[in-house]
């Protein structure tokens, strides 16, 4: 006999002799799931803008830098950004604007952003900044939201670079957590929630930034409905 | 021979020195405590420690007016889960199957060891790095691994801490906070071969990310354990704070994670109220850094390999016992521990268990389906701290009652009984109370016996044999000349 198998019968029986085997159909059990209580805060009550100043606020507590602009300001909010860190080495995912790499705007000397498309984790590791938009963020506990599209990147290239650039539409902005489910159409395969610099306070509960993912994370948020 | 000799010496010492955390060996919780009671240093880096995150915590739970109703769905959502539990992990095995993941079924701990050092031995595997998971030092996994040739590398700072300065863990989610900053100094200059490291927390966090940063980039096989599996889509995800878990989640090509049966959810949108208790509940915190969640194997990226472990080992003797049932909405965010006045003296090692405070109270016994660690039920004033606190509403002092009243039906079948004074004592009480004319009688007594010991001040201040128990404390009023019965049956006499 299979003991793989066996293992599996065994802690499934168990299962079924305790809890009975309820044998409901799926139309059953999604019934019985939706009378479980929902009554915490699923809308968020706050005006847009001040929407917009908590998701700002909250990121700062962070210890994240937050920059503004307006849809057209971008590329040289972002240029700006970048000459401030001292960093040159960039990567950015395949899907990221051409806006945002238009040499012109940038007059930033040594500076080099590499695309990936399947870059090694080695040649990732040499990159000192990373630069992605993102799905979604979360004005209640400063999260900003990654499904790794196109335009989010791999999961390992916003991780390994100490510098971490990512740009929030102010229409991607939503109050509540509960209100970033809701846009999810479908539930997404690769989801990574950051919420601030990666961070620990193992040691006598004293926050230290930057453990192993980036020890900076700087975020712009693009004013206006601008696409 | 000579030199064997030593080394059992020196292994019997370092076994008194190091905290059991095994159930099935560990001394019960009042003798066990005795040794980290007289540790001022321990306690004072917990009280500390506790401190911190307790104050935090409140701050963060008081600034949410839906805190309760989000606590009233977190806990149906995992009651839901458990009394279906065996369609939704069915589920969670299909889907995750269909997004490219193996799952496996693990009856027990060393079924679970067996399966996973299978999975490493397929790899060729004789190094793996893992991101921190309380299921794996359950079943005791690292000291298994390295027996049979894998060597382990912990990758959260707490358990770096713990591994290299082979200590053990005495909380859930801040392991090493029994730790203070100077020993972690000696800890990582003595194994890592630093000269001059500082103690400032920064220095210390720096040594630790350029330890482990070849490690991450080399190791191709990883061990994670899980905060929730999603039975709707088969994904997995882990709650962590430094990002050594999203390095373990996407540099290697093997990943294995480990997981026990209750953790799973019924759908992905579950996560909007699991993820507002969680970091707010453990660490004081909005949201922590990071938290991922991935379905079976992505193409192009993180591991292309990806197994499940669904582990047993006694959760399933949980389920169907009414009041016990509880326990397995566990979501492991040690606010129950942070709450308690007992963990607060003793700090975790006394549990004897991985699991200790107010849920490893209730949580050890049951996994050990009552066969050890029947002391920790009785660790607790039952002053509910724990239940006020529980993000999924486990009503911990019921189920530490429901539990001691187990522990003594299991005492009253013991031939030792017979030999235990308190035990004899409620015996012949019971027969005594229970007849009038025997009670007075006895009272009689007991005034006559108690006067010798009656001192001019009217107290009595020391008791022989059983008594001294009493008196050792606490001094005792003499009794009076007449019982209050006697005074009456008098009093009506003279009335007449």
């Amino acid at each position: 006999m299979n003991p793989v198998i066996s293992s599996r019968q065994q802690v499934l029986g168990r299962i079924r002799a305790a809890t009975g085997n309820p044998a409901a159909t799926a139309g059953e059990a999604a019934q019985r799931y939706g009378r479980l209580p929902r009554d915490y805060q699923i809308r968020g009550k706050l005006p847009v803008r001040a929407c917009q100043e908590l998701f700002i606020g909250r990121l700062r507590e962070y210890d994240a830098e937050v920059a503004e602009c307006a849809p057209d300001e971008l590329p040289a909010t972002i240029a700006a950004q970048i000459e401030a860190s001292g960093k040159r080495r960039f990567i950015a995912p395949s899907g990221v604007p051409n806006a945002w790499l238009v040499p012109a705007a940038w007059q930033i000397t040594g500076f080099e952003c590499d695309i990936d498309h399947g870059l090694t984790a080695t040649e990732i590791e040499k990159a000192e900044g990373v630069m992605t938009a993102c799905f979604c963020g979360v004005a209640d506990s400063g999260t900003i939201v990654l499904h790794h599209s196109a335009t989010e990147g791999r999961r390992v290239i916003t991780l390994l670079p100490d510098w971490y650039l990512c740009v929030v539409r102010a229409s991607q902005i939503v109050e509540t957590l509960p209100e970033y489910f809701d846009r999810c159409k479908e539930p997404p395969a690769l989801v990574t929630w950051i919420s601030g610099p990666s961070a620990t306070a193992d040691i006598e509960m004293t926050r230290i930034k930057g453990v192993h993912g980036p020890r900076f994370l700087n975020v712009i948020v693009v004013r206006g409905t601008g696409t | 021979m000579r030199a064997v000799a030593e080394h059992e010496v020196l292994a019997e010492h370092e076994v008194i020195d190091r905290p059991i955390l095994d159930p099935a060996l560990a001394p019960p919780f009042p003798v066990a405590a005795l040794p980290v009671l007289r540790n001022l240093q321990l306690r004072r880096n917990v009280a500390h420690a506790i401190d911190v995150i307790q104050a935090k915590r409140a701050r963060l739970v008081a600034e949410k007016p839906d805190w309760q109703a989000l606590r009233a769905s977190a806990s149906r959502i995992k009651d839901e889960a458990l009394q279906n539990l065996g369609a939704y992990l069915e589920q969670f095995e299909a889907r995750c199957a269909a997004a490219g993941g193996t799952v496996h079924w693990a009856s027990d701990a060393a079924d679970a060891r067996r399966i996973i050092l299978e999975l490493l031995r397929e790899e060729k595997a004789d190094e793996v790095i893992k991101i921190k998971t309380m299921t794996s030092a359950e079943i005791q996994l690292n000291p298994f691994l390295e027996a049979n040739g894998v060597r382990t590398y912990e990758t959260d700072l707490a358990e770096i801490i713990l591994q290299l300065g082979e200590g053990e863990p005495s909380h859930i989610v801040v392991s090493a906070l029994h730790v203070n900053r100077s020993q972690v100094r000696e800890i990582f200059a003595r194994r890592m071969g630093i000269e001059n490291l500082s103690d400032e927390p920064e220095a210390l966090t720096a040594a630790a990310r350029n330890y482990l940063r070849q490690k991450f980039l080399s190791v191709p096989t990883a061990i994670s354990g899980a905060n929730f599996l999603i039975a709707e889509t088969g994904s997995v995800a882990v709650v962590e704070s430094e990002g050594n878990g999203r390095m373990c989640l996407t540099l290697p090509r093997t990943m294995i994670t480990l997981a026990g049966i209750e953790k799973v959810l019924p759908r992905f949108a579950d996560l909007e109220v699991m993820l507002q208790l969680l970091a707010r509940s453990a660490t004081g915190e909005r949201m922590n850094p990071y938290t991922s969640l991935w379905t079976g194997v992505t193409p192009g990226d993180g591991p292309q390999k990806f197994h499940v472990v669904l582990l047993d080992n006694g959760r399933s003797s949980i389920l169907g016992r009414k009041t016990e049932q509880q326990t397995l909405r566990c979501i492991r965010c040690a606010a129950c521990m942070n709450a308690c006045p007992v963990y607060r003296q003793t700090g975790g090692h006394a549990y004897g268990s991985v699991y200790p405070g107010p849920i490893g109270a209730i949580l050890t016994p049951q996994l050990e389906q009552m066969r050890h660690a029947q002391s920790l039920p009785f660790a607790s004033s039952l002053c509910g701290a724990c239940y006020e606190v529980c993000p999924v509403k486990i009503n911990i002092p019921e189920v530490l009652l429901e539990l001691r009243a187990r522990v003594t039906d299991q005492e009253r079948k013991q031939v030792s009984r017979f030999f235990d004074s308190l035990y004899l004592g409620l015996r012949a009480a019971n027969v005594i109370f229970s007849r009038a004319w025997l009670f007075h009688a006895a009272q009689r007594m007991g005034r006559t016996a108690l006067r010798f010991f009656t001192r001019k001040d009217g107290w009595i201040h020391a008791l022989p044999g059983i008594g001294a128990k009493w008196t050792q404390t606490r001094d005792l009023r003499g009794l009076p000349k007449q019982t209050f019965h006697d005074w009456w049956t008098d009093r009506q006499r003279r009335t007449k």
